[in-house]
């Protein structure tokens, strides 16, 4: 009997350790150099000198840059996250409802999300190209056009288009937890609800949003966590530009570090991307369960 | 059982020692080279030259010396390079554009310590002079290329327009362009990415008389020269003689506009034509000198790579492997491996004993060699080059927003000079 328990005590550890392991070396370590490369002097060819304090910070917060690149970066994960959440949550009703072709529906709604970023925007970039782009010549071509359109007349519009890349990509993510949470909700909820005489909306309402909230916040919060750092779309389309204004976060450090050869301030902001980012996402978590437990 | 497989692994175990024992003598060089066209990586460590790489013709010719030579992408060189020196783990050779911070830092061992008298007599004099600082020469040139107006002569015939040399020339040209074809041809091609944005800066302001630097070599950014020509690039922009986002559509796409007759200038690099040859383009073109500003002089802008080697005091006998290093650049620059690398990406030679070779081959290149000689090359041997490399490209992208080019410039050489 005592065997038995004292087996039992270590041997969950036993089956963590390799992903402890891996966590470590691969995650925990990484983000330790970060912090202490945040309060390092770094040299433009990436020598790394000794602890000058939180100069790295002012530097990266006093650019002037600095404030667009936030600014772009919340309205990037809100709208990307925000956007994506409510079409994916219509998808996953719609794809949980009972009709013909429904599996082929539900392979085709995963493509946008199991293909690789990069090659998503690249294929976007080429779609909205205003020279040879399919979009100008399926719209000339059924004559709803007459002259070619050029979609990317600004940056703001560029930015646009990004965020709606962002959208495509992330919505069957959101589709498919949302599906898994409504496929977990017994039918018996839906049928004491119709005996109560509760309509459709009472239904939506009160039964389904508050028994797929569970999977509601994991994906929100992991898409609050992706959508801050995704680098490809906004990489691929304009690079930042021109001067910063299409750039979120990550983009604009990853310029600093390897464009603008300032390492320092490229990992100080790094760091403050992550603490915002634990701050969101943890702040998000505590109210979703809050709400679960009442 | 057990005992017989404890006894295969031990003596596997010394095999494998005395393996590396005996590979120990060999000094192994880390070597980093950027991607610069699709043959690049074939023929460094595929099967480019007769079914071979570089790498293994150069270990049967050099026996005792092994290369561990990685080809990386323009986009990615900087990237992996600083990351491997922030790590301690810098490569032996390197071959990139700038050399300035990896010199006035200390990493870089200077050329005289590794490089062959008979090699370094052989570099045409001017390219060498672009890489010194304080008297030492730190890296050697790799190849060259140099920038020319490209244009489209079924263009120019149809619209009954001549080549146009002074800015003034050229506005009326693109006017006649744009009028003539309605907007479906863009008249001139303009480059102000993050990728090139300084080449844009270059080709206005050399022709203006304005530069980088004054003739002091000190920063002269926002030189009157410069902002006028700043002003006029943007000019054409706002005119729209341009392709429409100059921020984001870099050379290749108007090099791939240009092909497809959808662009009647362009400016770019000699390499155009192999370019339009592997992409299968078919146009009618031809080349001419940068437009320039009336009183002005032609100015004509250089591109210059380089090679160089990090110092490494780990390792056991520096004598050896500075002679490897210098190794490794007779066999790259001797005529057989050297006019092979060149003309397989349309460069031009950075060594005076390749011309012949290249010239024989294909007598077009002896113009570029002439232009060549006139070129004006980047000030990279400056500290602050990265600084006003990414600084002008800013300038240029606020300027096509509609920011005051004066008050960006003046900002930036405020900001340059103060460091």
């Amino acid at each position: 009997m005592n065997t038995i328990l004292v087996r039992h005590k270590w041997e969950p550890y036993l089956w963590l350790l390799p992903s402890i392991l891996l966590m470590t070396i691969f995650v925990v370590f990484p983000i330790l150099i970060v912090f202490k490369l945040s309060v390092s002097e770094i040299s433009k060819s990436g020598v790394v000198g000794g602890f000058i304090g939180l100069a790295n910070f002012r530097a990266a917060v006093s650019d002037q840059t600095f404030g667009t690149v936030m600014m772009n970066t919340l309205y990037w994960v809100v709208s990307v996250v925000g956007i994506s959440t409510l079409l994916g949550f219509i998808v996953a009703m719609v794809l949980n409802t009972r009709f013909h072709g429904r599996k082929v529906a539900r392979s085709i709604v995963v493509f946008p999300w199991a293909t690789s970023l990069v090659i998503q925007a690249s294929i976007w970039n080429y779609i909205i190209n205003f020279e040879y782009g399919n979009l100008n010549n399926v719209l000339l071509n059924l004559g709803i056009i007459q002259n070619a359109i050029n979609w990317r007349v600004s940056y703001q519009v560029e930015f646009i288009w990004e965020c709606g890349v962002g959208i495509f990509v992330t919505v069957p993510f959101v589709a498919f937890c949302v599906l898994a949470g409504l496929q977990s909700i017994d039918d018996a909820y839906y049928e004491a609800a119709t005996v109560d005489g509760a309509g459709a909306w009472k239904k939506l309402t009160q039964v389904t949003i508050p028994l797929v909230r569970p999977a509601l916040t994991v994906s929100t919060v992991l898409n609050i966590i992706y959508v801050f750092n995704s680098f490809p779309i906004i990489y691929t389309i304009t690079k930042g530009a021109p001067a910063n204004m299409t750039d979120t976060m990550v983009t604009y450090l990853y310029m600093l570090a390897f464009y603008d050869q300032q390492k320092g301030p490229a990992t100080a902001l790094s760091v403050i991307g992550f603490v915002i980012l634990c701050v969101v996402a943890g702040l998000y978590m505590v109210i979703s369960m809050r709400k679960e437990e009442q | 059982m057990k005992k017989i497989v404890a006894l295969f692994l031990t003596i596997l175990l010394t095999v494998s020692c005395i393996g590396f024992a005996a590979a120990e003598d060999d000094i192994t060089l880390d070597v980093i080279i950027c991607q610069y066209g699709n043959n690049t990586t074939n023929w460094f460590t595929g099967t480019g030259i007769n079914g071979k790489s570089f790498v293994q013709l150069f270990e049967e010719a050099n026996p005792g010396i092994k290369l561990n030579l990685e080809v990386v992408s323009w986009n990615d060189v900087y990237t992996v390079v600083s990351t491997r020196i922030s790590n301690g783990n810098a490569p032996d050779i390197l071959n990139i554009d700038t050399f300035a911070d990896y010199a006035t830092e200390g990493l870089l061992l200077p050329v005289k310590d590794y490089c062959p008298e008979e090699l370094y007599n052989d570099f045409f004099p001017a390219f060498i002079q672009q890489s010194v600082i304080d008297g030492t020469v730190w890296a050697v040139p790799d190849l060259a290329s140099a920038r020319a107006m490209y244009y489209n002569k079924d263009i120019f015939d149809e619209v009954g327009i001549q080549v146009p040399t002074t800015w003034a020339e050229l506005q009326d040209a693109c006017q006649s362009i744009k009028d003539f074809y309605n907007g479906d041809v863009y008249p001139w091609g303009m480059d102000m990415t993050t990728d090139e944005g300084q080449a844009a800066f270059s080709y206005y302001a050399w022709n203006n008389n304005g530069g980088f630097v004054d003739k002091d070599g000190n920063w002269a950014l926002n030189s009157d020269a410069n902002i006028d020509a700043v002003n006029f690039a943007v000019g054409l922009y706002q005119k729209g003689f341009t392709n429409p986002s100059p921020a984001t559509q870099t050379r290749y796409d108007l090099q791939d506009m240009f092909g497809a007759g959808k662009m009647a200038m362009v400016i770019t690099t000699n390499q155009l034509p192999t370019y339009l040859k592997e992409k299968g383009y078919s146009i009618n073109y031809g080349t001419a000198a940068l437009p320039h500003n009336d009183g002005a002089e032609t100015g004509a802008t250089g591109v210059m790579d380089r090679v160089m080697a990090f110092k490494d005091d780990s390792a056991s006998d520096q004598a050896a492997r500075n002679a490897a290093i210098g190794k490794f650049l007779t066999f790259f620059y001797s005529p057989e491996m050297y006019t092979g690398w060149v003309s397989m990406e349309g460069f031009l030679p950075a060594v005076s004993s390749a011309v012949s070779y290249l010239v024989k081959e294909d007598p077009s290149f002896e113009t570029w060699l002439k232009v060549l000689d006139s070129c004006q090359f980047y000030p990279t041997a400056k500290a602050e080059w990265v600084d006003v490399k990414q600084g002008v490209i800013d300038v240029e992208q606020k300027a096509l927003l509609g920011g005051d080019v004066k008050a960006l410039l003046d900002d930036l050489q405020a900001k340059v000079t103060a460091k």
